[in-house]
């Protein structure tokens, strides 16, 4: 699949960025729509000022960023976890609870414990899906998906019962205590701790991939796991469930810290999807941990543009939705020619000219 | 006159880096069973699916009744009449029997009619005719292989095609089914059809054939009229003799073909590594290993001969620790060095550059960085010393391994892996699909580090076995997932051939 490289994953992200825009605004122009409008609008709403980048797309940016590192890691190791979305719930529940009910503690102890407790939450949903692939060899795709559902309805569950609000009038939860709140980044600004939590992780992930035995060993296994077992004696399963978990905690931080950062409760629909748009942010960034940080503020860009191109150009939010998804198309579809171009058409038979069966015909 | 069916000439076919036809001709007439013979990996799979439309040649003329044609699929060979019947299985286990029998036939006339009801009655026609029974109306995934094979042949046998192909039948089939289908081949041939079989065993081809090829590194060496060979000739021809001689490079080269007479015992030290009565399993719960028990010494090289699938591979992966028997002990060492047969799959990472190939071994070594972190500086010296001592032809120690050539590439897993093989050497294969310069570097670093004291014991499974008499210090045959000495007196070609070919004893 995708992988890590440098020049040529530049090239692939600048080709599908220009194809996503061509696109998009021959989608607009089809739609009655002016893409030129869209895309002013868009850009004024995401870096048109200064409290407009940090406030807004700086501060939707954290929640990609954090999701995209987890699926990043797992898809650097071959682990297809789809299940940041389910991970992130479970991350905000742990967050919220520890968040009420440590209120007695102080700030240097419990901000410390709900973070912690949301990325354990996450890497507990994770272990589900982990060993049911380890033991069971049930694919993580569809365990993964299966899971945020259940993560999902579980928080819905949460804040209309045994977590809703003393009142009972909301369903969301109480406001955690001011001591499990993520303090201002930028003073008189949205923009929270959070940000450089997640600046800190990429920064951390890249490092431990680059520099450490097990990094390597994540990179053997999602390269090639035969060659990783048969010449490098690694234990996939092993480095497997270690990625999965790391993969789960990532998403449950983005869980924790949105809820710590900004929203101080949990409520339903919390996350509007940013587990399954962290895909397109780690292809984008092909994986690579530090690029993950660009294209997570990306698309807190496209975010952020999208509420001010519903206001000024009249065009709906969902649009960049449509966007989004054009983004992984662009981005798998342009990987794809560039492998095709650079390595020519493979032949089939492996090295003992062995061919594979034809297919049965129908 | 009997015509010409089907004429193949000057067939070449490349896998990546690998010939597997290099100059193939093939020739069948209508009325003859054809039998096709050749060690593993000789081109005899490749040649028939040129013949059957599944492998499309870079070189080389294919006619059919007399005709030049270019097939572009499996569906082109059967509109010229090739029926092949393939080595690997080709039905839908989903189905039942009489349903893959009926997929891609047509309808009928009525163009609504489901083909099976058609089928039928001709598949219960040709079952009783040739013996072959099959239940119909059983999913195939129900079945065994015998059973699974025997609904290929079937398949194929119901469009009753001019040529008929067939790649190792007779693998899976019991003696009777054997002899039945055999029956049936000549019963065909009788018919004006021409049958061409590849098979493994050299007395069931000459039990069956009218005529005989033999292939070898992917040329047509031999084609004979049945009379006018033996099985001595046949193995001569396929194992190679005269021309194999000249390609015995390296190593073998200087010293013939009794470097294990010359120098075995001399320099052969302390025990490295021991196996002791140990079996080991298929994932299909098959035995692989039977009872094994083997020790290896410093010094020496013990050369396993033998036709590929009787258990080489699971002896490899017991003596390099990456399998544990279920029943036996194994006493393996720390320092061993594993070439693997499949390089491109399982020796390198392709998309990794050379210094990360080579971190691959050094990973988990102490040497290799402070506790968690990986000393990249130092992995690349290596990289670099395996880099000039072995001289693999790369731009620079940041090239990706994909990158390299077939014989670069193994040039660094034979580096990297002698670097690390301070007690053991465990090398499969290692010179299938090299040139004959790469072929003769790797059989003298085998000679080298084997020659000097303290140095690790060899173990080298080959089916090549011009490469095994040469090498090998200590001789065994693997057949059915046992461990033969060869006796001093049938160090021959012909007799290991027929040992490990026949599973027949040796008779010369």
């Amino acid at each position: 699949m995708y992988e890590h490289g440098g020049r040529t994953a530049w090239v692939v992200g600048a080709a599908a960025l220009a194809a996503t825009a061509v696109v998009a605004a021959v989608l607009l122009w089809v739609g009655g729509y002016d893409p030129a409008r869209a895309a002013a609008a868009m850009w004024s709403g995401a870096f048109g000022t200064r409290g407009a980048f940090v406030s807004v797309t700086l501060v939707r940016s954290v929640p990609f960023l954090l999701t995209g590192l987890a699926v990043a890691v797992a898809f650097r190791a071959g682990v297809w976890n789809i299940g940041a979305e389910g991970q992130l719930y479970a991350g905000a529940i742990a967050a919220v609870w520890v968040g009420i009910e440590g209120a007695a503690l102080p700030a240097w102890v419990l901000l410390p414990a709900v973070l912690i407790a949301a990325g354990l939450a996450g890497a507990l949903w994770a272990l589900i899906p982990a060993l049911m692939k380890l033991r069971l060899g049930v694919g993580e795709v569809i365990t993964t998906i299966l899971m945020n559902f259940v993560g999902i309805n579980f928080a819905a569950y949460l804040v209309h019962g045994p977590l809703q609000e003393p009142r009972g009038v909301f369903p969301q939860t109480e406001q955690i205590a001011d001591a499990a709140r993520l303090p201002a980044l930028v003073p008189g600004s949205r923009l929270h701790v959070g940000f450089a939590v997640a600046v800190a992780m990429a920064v951390v992930l890249a490092a431990v991939l680059r520099w450490t035995r097990w990094g390597f060993r994540v990179r053997a296994v999602g390269a090639s796991p035969r060659a990783a077992w048969a010449a490098g004696r690694i234990d996939a399963g092993a480095v497997v469930l270690a990625t999965f978990l790391a993969s789960g905690a990532l998403a449950g931080l983005a869980g924790g810290v949105e809820i710590a950062g900004l929203t101080y409760a949990l409520y339903e629909g919390l996350s509007p999807g940013w587990g399954y748009t962290a895909i397109a942010v780690a292809l984008l960034a092909a994986l690579n941990p530090v690029a993950v940080v660009g294209t997570a503020i990306l698309f807190g860009a496209l975010e952020a543009g999208a509420g001010a191109m519903q206001r000024e150009a009249g065009i709906p939010a969902v649009w960049v939705v449509a966007v989004e998804a054009l983004v992984i198309l662009a981005v798998l579809a342009t990987d794809q020619l560039m492998r095709t171009r650079v390595r020519g058409a493979q032949t089939p038979g492996d090295d003992e000219g062995n061919v594979s069966p034809e297919p049965a015909r129908a | 006159m009997t015509p010409v069916l089907a004429s193949l000439r000057g067939l070449v076919r490349r896998f990546g880096s690998v010939t597997a036809l290099a100059g193939a001709n093939l020739e069948v007439f209508g009325g003859e069973v054809h039998g096709v013979l050749g060690e593993n990996g000789a081109g005899k799979s490749t040649l028939l699916g040129v013949l059957g439309g599944v492998v499309r040649p870079e070189e080389g003329e294919l006619e059919i009744s007399g005709q030049p044609v270019e097939l572009r699929g499996p569906r082109d060979a059967w509109r010229h009449g090739v029926g092949l019947v393939h080595q690997h299985f080709t039905l839908v286990p989903s189905l039942t029997v009489l349903e893959n029998l009926s997929l891609g036939r047509d309808a009928g006339a009525s163009g609504f009619a489901l083909p099976q009801t058609r089928v039928r009655p001709a598949a219960e026609r040709m079952m009783a005719r040739t013996g072959l029974s099959v239940p119909l109306d059983e999913l195939v995934e129900d079945l065994g292989v015998g059973d699974r094979q025997r609904v290929e042949i079937l398949k194929a046998l119901l469009r009753e095609p001019p040529i008929l192909v067939l790649d190792e039948p007779t693998a899976v089939l019991t003696p009777a089914e054997v002899d039945s289908l055999f029956d049936l081949l000549r019963e065909l041939a009788r018919q004006g059809r021409a049958v061409v079989l590849v098979a493994h065993k050299i007395e069931e081809v000459l039990a069956v054939a009218d005529r005989v090829t033999v292939l070898r590194r992917g040329r047509t060496v031999l084609t004979s009229e049945r009379g006018g060979v033996d099985p001595h000739r046949l193995v001569r021809a396929m194992v190679g003799e005269d021309a194999a001689t000249q390609t015995a490079v390296g190593l073998g080269a200087a010293t013939g073909g009794v470097v294990g007479e010359a120098s075995g015992g001399l320099l052969a030290g302390e025990v490295v590594a021991t196996l002791d009565g140990v079996r080991a399993n298929r994932a299909s719960g098959a035995a692989a290993l039977v009872d094994v028990s083997l020790q290896i010494r410093r010094g020496e090289v013990v050369g396993v001969a033998g036709v590929e699938g009787n258990g080489q591979r699971e002896l490899a992966l017991l003596l390099t620790g990456r399998l544990s028997p279920p029943a036996g002990v194994a006493t393996v060492p720390d320092g061993v060095g594993f070439i693997p047969q499949d390089r491109t799959v399982e020796g390198i990472v392709g998309e990794f550059d050379l210094v990360e190939n080579m971190a691959l071994a050094l990973h988990d070594d102490p040497d290799a960085g402070r506790g968690m972190w990986l000393d990249w500086p130092w992995i690349r010296q290596e990289a670099e010393a395996v880099r000039s001592r072995f001289g693999v032809v790369a731009p620079d120690v940041g090239a990706r391994a994909e990158g390299l050539s077939g014989g670069n590439q193994q040039r660094l897993v034979v580096g990297r892996e002698l670097r690390r093989a301070r007690d053991l050497l465990v090398a499969e294969n290692p010179t299938r699909g090299l040139d004959v310069a790469a072929t003769a570097f790797v059989h003298a670093e085998i000679g080298r580090i084997t020659s000097v004291e303290g140095g690790p014991g060899v173990v080298l499974l080959s089916t090549d076995l011009d490469e095994v008499l040469a090498l090998s210090t200590r001789l065994l045959v693997m057949t059915g997932g046992r461990l033969l000495e060869v006796p001093e007196g049938s160090r021959t070609r012909e007799g290991i051939g027929r040992l490990m070919l026949g599973g027949l004893q040796p008779d010369v």
